[in-house]
């Protein structure tokens, strides 16, 4: 049962992660990319979380992971933001 | 091969579409592209020490995933003043 979960969540993460891949190459304006760039730091990261930590638990691996993935969650907004005034301004 | 190796192999995928829209596309489309492979980078280091049951090697994950926020900053704070 545990593997089918872990599996489960893999599958998510990992087609999550590529379909915003694909839409950062689909769409037309810088815009419309960073949408997909700020959704990639977000549903991707927090389902491989979920597998990590159904496999591991909240151990050493599962705290590492946390970290890893809350710089990703809390700094991709930022960025996102600090490039979207660079596009702004390059715009003008 | 494991479901973690597995997810890391497919995740490497995704770099072909950011590899383009960096060769492609405008420079600043590119920075976008580049700030996406960061995260995705992250996720394969991730995928890739659970996989092999190596959790020191998490630590790089965490290094990737600071440096790809610095970077990005850099980047688009660069590209702002042009």
């Amino acid at each position: 049962m545990e593997n089918v979960v872990v599996d489960v969540l893999l599958a998510a993460g990992v087609g999550a992660e590529l379909l915003c891949c694909v839409g950062v190459a689909v769409m037309r304006t810088t815009f419309d990319r960073l949408h997909y760039t700020a959704a990639g730091t977000t549903v991707g990261p927090f389902c491989i979380l979920a597998a990590v930590l159904v496999r591991e638990g909240f151990g050493q691996v599962g705290l590492n992971t946390i970290a890893a993935v809350a710089l990703l969650f809390l700094a991709g907004p930022l960025l996102v933001h600090a490039t979207a005034r660079a596009a702004r301004s390059r715009e003008r | 091969m494991n479901a973690f190796e597995t997810a890391a192999l497919a995740l490497l995928a995704g770099f072909v579409p950011l590899g383009w829209v960096c060769l492609r596309e405008r420079e600043l489309d590119g920075v976008v592209a580049l700030e996406l492979a960061g995260v995705v980078t992250t996720l394969v280091l991730i995928c890739l020490a659970e996989g092999y049951h190596r959790g020191i090697y998490l630590g790089v994950a965490v290094v990737c995933s600071a440096v790809t926020w610095i970077s990005g900053f850099v980047f688009a704070r660069f590209f702002g003043q042009l």
